[in-house]
């Protein structure tokens, strides 16, 4: 008999809790050597660091609640069978919201300007373009933002879930299959402008390009877009694989995760056209202000990571989701699930850094346990997410088109 | 029983009406077998005559050379070069719903497909026209192409997007022909198996390319489309976003912007589905095709333009606030004094009404559900995106860095608007053949969607909707994996 509820196994747990501890471990000794250091590149090192984490895992978890509303406005069935998954990453982006606030208050209001320049008022005096842009860039407009954000993320987000609930209860008459599907779709389009005005503009000009203060490209936002939402992808598609090992999500099956592995696929694509347009206009029109930003990357100190970034992100899911066999293969998914989450970390690694220090960057103990630790915690929560509810929602008016569903 | 595909009843039928195999291809050949009616005729000599005055106003630019169009150094493209983004942005709208909605498994695509496929090639053979006339000389015009020549070291400027631009479009073209016509074959074949006179039977035979219906022939068939549908896809977006290179490279304020690409392949399928729009309303009328183009497929498509719509106004808005952001005092005045203000001010405000703020109105169902509406959008956000091209255009080339070439106001000349309503005339010339010619509508992908989406087998389905998902899975799940795509549309009937 298929399990309708995951619980999650002894290896499960023993994975959470060993990369929590060491993740944790890792913080706290971050913070001692790096956090509490006298050397202001450590201590950059250390911010820098939470800030990317915070950063990225907030909007790869609230990709998951994206792709549910998305999917919900164009009708989609498909997904019926999975979308619990998603459902309960979602339950995260609270979570995430939270610890990144804590960093931005820090970043904001804290004496490190290093990250985001255009904090250090005794600056700004000197420098006439980070003066004209304090309009935008300035703590208050940025605080408050950033908490409307999360806070339209995690209520419309908890709507949605709420709403999938009622789908536990009991079947639904057609009128009321039509009620349910019309409530749903309001809230998935609240979400989905929400998201339109945070995530695909303002938030990543805040959040990211900020830290790049004097550089600006309009299609910084929907280049960050790309980048987790594909991540958010991989991340459904890690835990779809992960449960159907465990035998949970019965009527799941390789059909659903060649979809999965085409949305990886395509979105790994989208991902390299928008990285390309924008690299290219700047590479083509040649303008210093512009330049910059890609001089340090590309022929500066990070330029391994510039390359890493285009191999790890599109040469090798490009090649290696192609065949419909790779798609339908656990294996194979896994592998590039895992490897699609951290290749997109490490675009983000590239994003922060430059900025914020410069050629005294490192990517060593500190960087791999903040990983450690993320992974922890979107462990932890999941699978508490997961067990709370039924892993289908056994009456969902769209499920039945999931269960005979063909690639 | 069990089943390899099922549609839960939310989803509206495809195909209204409870129709057979036969009603469909009744319903679809029956005007290419009647004679046009005065209606037809009408439309079409007006087409034709508008094409006879084209074909005059570019005369007289041949002729008596460039000087003909108001366009000059500083505004060296207007009316042309705005009218050739917004014939190409149109021509997004067949190659979108053949090959991504294919992708995304939207089912309501066979009903549109066909022609939204004909309306994409002749709006790009109207878009063509711009460039290669702009040249001046235009009997020039075959320098653009490259090869082995005796010009010495004059070879074309591979560097240049415009050049880019050849071989894109000319790309696009030939697969959006390809595909289009080898979807056509199945359907032309019914035509000539269906043919009363000789000739009829004799040209539609030639057109069908011998087709027979086999299993290899549909193999074959299907394997083509597959192939076709994979290169359409990077070219529904390589076209647009070359297209947009065309500005972004260069380094005038309001063109270089790297959100270019993206927010051009946006504005094309929110244009081209708009066009679209346009013309089903009046042929689903005109030819009696309401069961086929329904108000579901309306509202779908609607749905298309209030997402791309919104795309684009996130676009706009990012643009200006980084005008503003970069501290860049050309972008900020391109943006703040000589586009939203200045002379063409109206021009600025009247994309931002047409294309941002009215399609929102499509977040209403019943407004997307209201044919009149409907009809009334879909010109609104085709003269909306005109407007967009000619902003981008000529609002960034009328105060270029230089303040000594600033250009008076500019208005085109009579043989500018005489060239664009000229492609009007190609355009719905081409457009009358084909709705009297062609299968307007998809025989054969119609009635693959009959058995899942039709009315009657809807209504057949329903006792499944009520049953509990338990029993239901038991019940209609394959648990052997013998099954391949080719099956999918089939509802197997075997006994248990």
């Amino acid at each position: 008999m298929i399990k309708q509820h995951f619980e999650a196994s002894a290896g499960y747990r023993k994975w959470t809790l060993g990369l929590l501890a060491v993740g944790g471990l890792i913080l706290v000794l971050g913070f001692i050597f790096l956090g509490l250091s006298k050397d202001e590149h450590s201590q950059t090192r250390f911010w820098a660091v939470l800030l990317q984490n915070s950063t990225y895992f907030l909007l790869v978890v609230n990709a998951s609640m994206f792709f549910i509303c998305v999917t919900c406005l164009a009708l989609g069935g498909w997904q019926m069978a999975f979308r619990r998954v998603p459902e309960a990453i979602s339950t995260l982006v609270p979570v995430f919201s939270g610890i990144a606030l804590v960093i931005f208050l820090y970043l904001i209001f804290g004496p490190n300007h290093h990250i985001y320049h255009w904090t250090d008022k005794g600056h700004i005096e000197h420098d006439s373009i980070l003066k004209g842009k304090s309009g935008f860039l300035n703590p208050w407009f940025f605080l408050i933002w950033s908490i409307v954000a999360m806070g339209m993320w995690s209520w419309a987000g908890a709507k949605m879930r709420q709403l999938s609930s009622e789908a536990d209860e009991r079947p639904m008459e057609n009128d009321e299959a039509k009620n349910f599907h019309r409530r749903n779709t309001v809230w998935a389009a609240i979400f989905t402008v929400a998201f339109g005005l945070t995530v695909g503009s303002t938030i990543p000009w805040f959040w990211l390009m900020s830290i790049d203060a004097h550089w600006y490209s309009t299609m910084y936002s929907w280049y960050t877009f790309a980048s987790t939402f594909v991540s958010g992808m991989a991340l459904i598609a890690l835990f779809v694989v992960y449960l159907k090992n465990r035998d949970y999500l019965e009527w799941v099956n390789q059909e659903h995760l060649q979809d999965l592995g085409k949305f990886m696929f395509a979105f790994t694509i989208f991902w390299t056209y928008l990285w390309y347009s924008q690299f290219m206009l700047i590479w083509y029109a040649n303008i210093p202000e512009e330049t910059i930003y890609f001089k340090v990357r590309m022929h500066g100190p990070y330029r391994a990571i510039f390359f890493l970034n285009l191999i790890l992100n599109f040469v090798l899911p490009f090649l290696l989701l192609m065949t419909r066999g790779s798609k339908r293969n656990y294996t194979v998914m896994t592998f590039l699930a895992i490897l699609i989450v951290f290749g997109h970390w490490l675009d983000f690694y590239q994003m922060v850094m430059p900025g914020a220090l410069g050629e005294h960057y490192s990517l060593g103990w500190f960087e791999f346990g903040i990983l450690a630790l993320y992974a922890g915690l979107i462990m932890h929560f999941v699978g508490k997410a997961l067990a709370k509810k039924p892993l289908v929602s056994v009456n969902h008016p769209l499920l039945k088109e999931s269960i005979i569903h063909h690639a | 029983m069990s089943l390899t595909k099922y549609e839960s009843q939310l989803r509206e039928p495809l195909v209204d009406g409870k129709k057979t195999y036969h009603d469909v291809t009744v319903d679809i050949v029956h005007t290419i077998e009647a004679k046009p009616t005065r209606l037809w005729y009408i439309g079409f000599y007006v087409a034709v005559a508008l094409l006879l005055f084209g074909v005059f106003s570019v005369y007289m630019e041949v002729v008596y050379g460039i000087g003909q169009w108001n366009v000059n150094r500083t505004i060296g493209w207007g009316w042309d070069i705005t009218n050739f983004v917004w014939w190409v942005g149109i021509g997004h709208a067949g190659t979108l719903i053949s090959a991504i909605l294919l992708l995304f498994r939207q089912g309501w695509r066979t009903g549109v497909n066909r022609a939204a496929e004909a309306m994409t090639i002749f709006a790009v053979m109207c878009a063509g026209q711009f460039p290669i006339f702009h040249m001046g000389r235009v009997w020039m015009a075959f320098f653009t192409m490259p090869y082995p020549n005796t010009r010495g070291p004059l070879w074309p400027n591979f560097n240049s997007p415009l050049m880019w631009d050849v071989f894109a479009i000319s790309t696009y073209f030939t697969v959006s022909l390809l595909f289009w016509y080898s979807g056509l074959i199945p359907d032309l074949a019914t035509v000539r198996d269906r043919a009363k006179t000789k000739l009829r039977k004799y040209l539609y035979g030639i057109a069908a390319f011998g087709w027979t219906g086999s299993t290899k022939h549909w193999q074959r068939h299907e394997s083509l489309s597959l192939v076709l549908a994979g290169l359409s896809t990077p070219l529904v977006l390589s076209v647009h976003t070359i297209v947009s290179f065309d500005f972004a490279t260069s380094v005038v304020p309001g063109w270089h912007t790297t959100i270019f690409p993206p927010y051009f392949v946006a504005g094309a399928i929110f244009s081209g589905f708009a066009m679209v729009q346009t013309l089903m309303l009046i042929m689903r009328k005109v030819m009696g095709l309401q069961d086929y183009i329904t108000l579901g497929h309306i509202e779908a498509m609607n749905k298309v333009i209030v997402l791309t719509g919104s795309i684009v106004g996130c676009a706009y808005l990012t643009e200006l606030f980084m005008a503003w952001y970069s501290m860049v005092p050309y972008e900020q005045a391109a943006f703040f004094k000589f586009r939203i203000a200045g002379p063409y001010g109206w021009s600025y405000w009247l994309m931002m009404t047409c294309n941002v703020i009215s399609p929102q109105l499509f977040w209403f169902r019943k407004l997307r559900r209201n044919i009149a509406f409907t009809f009334i959008m879909s010109i609104v956000v085709n003269i909306g995106m005109w407007f967009e091209r000619f902003v981008i255009i000529v609002t960034s080339l009328y105060r270029d860095y230089l303040p000594s070439s600033w250009s008076p106001y500019y208005r085109p000349t009579i043989w500018e608007v005489g060239f664009y309503l000229g492609t009007f005339g190609l355009f719905f010339t081409c457009f009358f053949l084909f709705a009297k010619y062609f299968p307007v509508i998809a025989i054969a992908e119609i009635k693959a969607v009959l058995k899942t989406s039709g009315e009657s087998y809807k209504d057949e389905m329903a006792p499944l909707e009520v049953m509990s998902t338990e029993k239901f899975a038991h019940e209609m799940l394959h648990h052997d994996e013998h099954h391949r795509e080719g099956d999918v549309h089939v509802v197997h009937h075997d006994k248990h």
